[in-house]
């Protein structure tokens, strides 16, 4: 049995994308298993109700762990969908237009989330 | 004296995937397991970054208030919305452990024995996904 990957199998789109993909899984790994369990598995129903979201919101770790974990997962989302679209075979030009189309996407992501996340607690 | 050759380089190959087209990705002719891993790494992934933007806007209810968040939570209860989060958790272990993997054997870690690596690697999210599944449904 092999997994050896073939020839263009390597996720990333470059050496460099390659690179961020593994420093932003890495990360992902962490937040993501903390996101799951802190706001999923120890919580009775898996979702917290209105006042529970507010109150666990209070918490600066808590909006710190989420912003990075939105920056993390917007990041590593938007290089691996890059990855595919490279896949396909563009021109240098054209690549450079679909990477400046997802950065911002990507900067729109993170700046919708954070300030949802204003709003939430602003409100409360 | 051993004749000095020029070495030239093999022009790199073209991704299976780009040559068969998208469809490639589950062509089964000359695919390995890494081949599978490949293609289903990048189906999680595409479905995860799907699911990342309905995630946000769900989210969004948030900002409208408790009535419309709890009733999202009641409705979240629903056994086919339960569904789609084993689902949700598959993809998730997956594309996280098969990343793993990837990133591991790109700096050469463990690159002889990736094999076994990917084998430990699900056998853990196998296991995670039966906890994850029997925790949802509890």
């Amino acid at each position: 049995m092999s997994v050896q990957p073939r020839p263009g199998e390597e996720p990333g789109g470059g050496a460099g994308g390659f690179l961020g993909q593994v420093i932003s899984g890495a990360a992902l790994l962490v937040l993501l298993a903390l996101h799951m369990i802190a706001q999923h598995f120890v919580v009775p129903e898996g979702l917290r109700d209105y006042a529970a979201v507010i109150d666990w919101l209070r918490s600066p770790i808590v909006v710190v762990l989420e912003l990075a974990f939105l920056a993390f997962v917007t990041w590593h989302a938007l290089l691996g969908v890059r990855a595919i679209i490279f896949d396909y075979g563009f021109s240098t030009s054209t690549e450079r237009w679909i990477t400046r189309a997802f950065a911002v996407i990507g900067v729109a992501t993170v700046v919708y989330g954070t300030w949802l996340l204003y709003a939430v607690i602003s409100a409360a | 004296m051993s004749e000095q050759r020029p070495v030239t380089p093999a022009p790199a190959a073209r991704p299976v995937e780009r040559r068969r087209g998208w469809w490639g990705w589950f062509d089964p002719r000359g695919r390995r397991l890494g081949g599978w891993a490949f293609a289903l790494n990048r189906l999680t992934g595409l479905g995860l970054v799907a699911y990342l933007y309905l995630h946000l806007g769900v989210l969004a209810l948030l900002a409208r208030g408790p009535e419309a968040w709890d009733a999202f939570v009641d409705f979240a209860l629903n056994p086919l919305v339960l569904v789609g989060d084993v689902v949700l958790i598959f993809g998730m272990l997956f594309h996280g452990l098969n990343g793993l993997r990837v990133g591991l054997v790109g700096y050469g870690v463990v690159a002889s024995r990736q094999a076994a690596l990917f084998v430990g690697l699900m056998i853990i999210g196998a296991i995670v996904l039966v906890v994850a599944t029997l925790r949802v449904f509890a």
